[in-house]
């Protein structure tokens, strides 16, 4: 459908309720327009919630049909886990002629034309995340489908970046991916995932620094990091007893020759044997191992493990030629019988004399040459770690020259430097067992999210990861831009005095809400401390509305202070949530807090009579604090406005906190000729509608548009209005521009 | 699963985007239902051939059980009347080889309906059961 390449009709940023109603019925007139979306799915907050007030539909139930309406409509081109960048007016900004809009593509590390959505990843996976789509009530793994509705529902993998014990790891080794595969008991593929990178297993990390544990952010918490170092010497003890591979796989026919047989050579030939090459070693003396082999003899540990890498190294066809000093005069003839050429002889080298004067000492290829050059011989003051990690570097870039007969990778020699005045390194701890190992590295805190232990790559029987993706900015062209960007909830850490963040059984309302839709996590509604149904509820309404006291300045110019508005929804979630909770748990009692009860829709006040009628308690009194009392009930201390008076006390077994709506932080500027717009917000920082009375959803950019809770709280009715209104308003503008 | 041999083998037809994410729930909540349930997912139930229903059967499956979008459909209006017509043409072509009509069900599964689904699919074994083998 998208014939005109990069260029839609109308842009709709947001696949919540609103975003898809608006998208809808624009590809329904005509239009053709982009949805894009920053998480996985569509579907915004209504697909998560239970049912909708007041008429008790099953929300899930009439939203799903809507995302599966917007993902397969002709005229809507779906980009989900994407977010847009920038917004620049075309031409000279005068009158209509549309932006130009780059949109980041984020990388979702899993092919979805490939992705069936079995689940088989989120099975294997190491990495426990809070599931975002269960208001964080329980786990998902880095690798996770969103939710079972979820459209599309493809797997995509949560990755920031590498972990820093990952990435300063001067011998490129995966420390986070060990960490991860030992704390949940996988030591076997640890010692598999380390051969993956290293041939020497535990000996390699017992000779270094500790860079991993160094950079640990769990170090940096509260001092002590995660035993890294340790947890790569107990794998020795899984891997003395490992077989060693059978071989190589398919062979490519490539010949290697490496000149030098010390740290980085062996390294570099156990990467190149993997990947199917026939590689051949140069050694003057009568054994490989050089500098590393000295080390261990010297700390007296056991040899094993590293004749045990050595056999690794050997059974990938890696042939060793002793006893042979190769002179520089030699190298011209050994470049004619092989492929591609490494030099790694050693600090006893000069690099000049073998390569001429233009050696170049900070980079692994010598153009000149065609030669490629790693470890002490070029950087002689290296640690051992470090030329492992050249060892490894540079066989990729042999791989990679081999098979594409050209280099695109830069061939820099990285360097790692200590932190002056760091510790690090712990120590070494041996561990009993590997459960002792597990409780030790249970403390890491996934700094990277997904640790690239590659356990999904083996699992998923589609062969859909793909670690390779990167990011990708796509810059489209767009007649109009529509923003249904949503809100976001309150989050009342911010207002310690009611416990959220201290008392386990202080929930918010989108966790009652998670935990009694259909798809819920446990299945029944269960407090959180120690899962016993709830018997006396209470619910706390204006929590983060209403209340100048939150969200305190802080000195940007942006931020405001306080949340004078009603949220409009939270009286009649709240009594949604009552009569549910009296449907799902007959025995409950339900206090309701209120300062006023806003029902005011259709069928509003009839709903609230039946909660009443129902046995609901209404309280009118402010909840001024909350406070634990045994057992992890609360005591809620609230003023008695229609009673006697004064303040009060009150026990509950739960407490749920009915979160407002508060703006979703978006700052939207469109760049472009003459001046740089940037989009008006109202008093709360909502994003500001021209005239909310008679013009809904224009903003006072011409071509910008926006539609549902972007610009006010709104109930899910009252957004597919607004999203029906804006979108005529869009249709509108596209067809003056037409005229033009 | 002990005596899932006696238990009659269904086929069930879900739609890609409603029913399926609907059993999906079914499976990830930890539901009971008959072991030798088959589901093959389709992007809208309009789209289903009779012939391959009656083969199914005939091929060895006890039942066939259609879990339609009904309403939900986001493809067509009218997807239950057009689904509805299939069912029925397979009926009449099942009944023409000497099937039982009643190995073939249909019904509207939404993307939640994870306990109606399941107990459809208890009481359809039930019915198979009774019918017994095909010849």
């Amino acid at each position: 459908m998208n014939a005109q390449g990069n260029s839609w009709d109308c842009l709709v940023i947001g696949g919540g309720i609103g975003g898809m109603e608006a998208a809808l019925t624009l590809g329904d007139m005509g239009f053709r327009v982009l949805l894009v979306e920053k998480e996985a799915s569509i579907g915004g907050k209504m697909i998560l919630l239970s049912k909708v007030f007041p008429t008790l539909d099953c929300s899930s139930c009439i939203s799903t049909p809507k995302m599966a309406a917007t993902a397969s409509h002709p005229n809507i081109t779906l980009w989900t886990y994407s977010e847009v960048k920038s917004v620049e007016k075309k031409g000279n900004g005068g009158g209509s002629s549309g932006f130009n809009v780059t949109i980041r593509r984020k990388p979702t590390y899993v092919d979805p034309s490939k992705c069936t959505g079995c689940g088989q990843c989120e099975k294997v996976c190491t990495v426990a995340r809070p599931d975002q789509f269960n208001a964080s009530l329980i786990a998902r793994r880095a690798i996770y489908i969103p939710f079972s509705q979820a459209v599309p529902r493809k797997a995509v993998i949560e990755k920031s970046g590498t972990s820093p014990c990952s990435n300063f790891c001067p011998a490129g080794l995966p420390a986070h991916a060990i960490v991860s595969l030992m704390r949940n008991g996988k030591t076997e593929e640890a010692v598999k995932r380390f051969l993956d990178d290293s041939p020497f297993v535990g000996t390699l990390c017992l000779l270094c620094d500790g860079f991993c544990e160094m950079r640990c952010t769990r170090g940096k918490r509260d001092g002590s990091p995660v035993p890294i170092k340790s947890a790569m010497w107990h794998l020795t003890r899984r891997f003395e007893d490992f077989s060693v591979g059978s071989g190589a796989g398919a062979r490519s026919g490539r010949k290697i020759a490496i000149i030098g047989g010390g740290l980085c050579g062996l390294t570099a030939a156990y990467i190149l044997g993997q990947r199917g090459h026939s590689v051949t070693v140069f050694e003057k003396e009568s054994k490989v191992g050089g500098r590393i082999r000295r080390k261990i003899e010297e700390l007296k540990i056991s040899a094993g493990i590293f004749e045990k890498s050595i056999e690794q190294i050997a059974s990938l066809g890696v042939e060793f030629l002793l006893n042979k000093n190769i002179s520089p005069d030699e190298i011209a003839e050994i470049r004619q019988s092989f492929d591609a050429v490494l030099l790694a002889p050693g600090s006893e080298k000069e690099p000049q004399e073998w390569l001429g004067k233009n050696a170049n000492t900070s980079r692994y290829f010598q153009e000149e040459a065609k030669i490629f050059v790693a470890g002490h011989f070029v950087k002689p003051d290296a640690t051992l770690a470090e030329v492992a990690g050249h060892g490894r570097a540079v066989a990729r870039l042999i791989d990679e020259f081999l098979t594409t007969e050209s280099l695109k990778t830069s061939t820099d020699i990285r360097s790692f430097k200590l932190v002056k005045g760091k510790k690090t390194s712990e120590g070494l701890r041996y561990f009993f067992d590997d459960f002792e190992a597990q409780k030790a590295m249970s403390r890491c805190l996934d700094c990277g999210v997904c640790c690239d232990c590659r356990e999904c790559e083996k699992a998923c029987p589609a062969n859909a990861i793909d670690f390779n993706m990167k990011a990708q900015d796509v810059t489209v062209s767009v007649n109009a831009v529509l923003l249904a960007t949503g809100f976001r909830l309150f989050d009342p850490s911010e207002k310690t005095l009611l416990g959220y963040s201290s008392y386990p059984n202080v929930i918010t309302s989108m966790q009652m809400d998670r935990l009694l839709a259909p798809t819920r996590p446990y299945n029944a509604v269960l407090r959180p401390s120690d899962g016993k149904l709830p018997g006396n509820i209470g619910m706390v309404l204006c929590t983060g509305s209403r209340d100048i006291t939150i969200g305190k300045a802080s000195g940007s110019s942006q931020t405001i202070r306080g949340n004078r508005a009603c949220s409009r929804i939270c009286c009649m979630y709240s009594i949604k949530q009552a009569q549910l909770i009296m449907g799902a748990l007959p025995i409950a009692e339900i206090t309701i807090y209120y300062i006023d009860i806003r029902a005011f829709g259709k069928g509003y006040e009839e709903f609230f009579e039946q909660a009443r009628g129902m046995g609901t308690h209404f309280v009118k009194g402010r909840v001024a604090r909350i406070e634990e009392a045994k057992n992890n009930d609360l005591y809620v201390y609230y003023e008695d406005m229609e009673g006697k008076g004064g303040l009060k006390r009150a026990k509950h077994d739960l407490v749920v906190l009915a979160v407002g709506a508060l703006p979703e932080r978006v700052k939207m500027t469109v760049l472009g000729n003459p001046l740089e717009t940037r989009l008006k917000q109202d008093s709360i920082g909502f994003i500001k509608e021209t005239n909310e009375n008679i013009e809904p959803g224009c903003t006072e950019i011409p071509g910008v548009f926006v539609v549902g809770t972007a610009c006010g709280p709104k109930d899910i009715p009252d957004t597919v209005v607004h999203a029906g209104a804006t979108a005529a308003q869009v249709a509108a503008y596209l067809k003056q521009m037409r005229a033009v | 699963m002990k005596d899932s041999k006696n238990l009659p083998k269904i086929l069930v037809f879900s739609t890609d985007t409603i029913s399926d994410p609907g059993i999906d729930l079914a499976g990830s909540t930890h539901m009971d239902y008959p072991a030798t349930t088959y589901v093959i997912s389709v992007p809208c139930s309009s789209g289903i051939d009779p012939r391959w229903i009656v083969y199914a059967i005939e091929e060895g499956f006890d039942g066939v059980f259609i879990a339609a979008d009904g309403t939900d459909c986001p493809y067509l209006p009218d997807c239950t009347d057009r689904t509805g017509q299939i069912v029925a043409m397979a009926q009449k072509m099942a009944e023409e080889k000497g099937l039982d009509p009643r190995r073939l069900k249909m019904a509207a599964i939404c993307s939640v309906c994870s306990e109606s689904f399941v107990s459809h699919m208890e009481r359809f074994a039930k019915t198979l059961q009774g019918l017994g083998t095909e010849k």
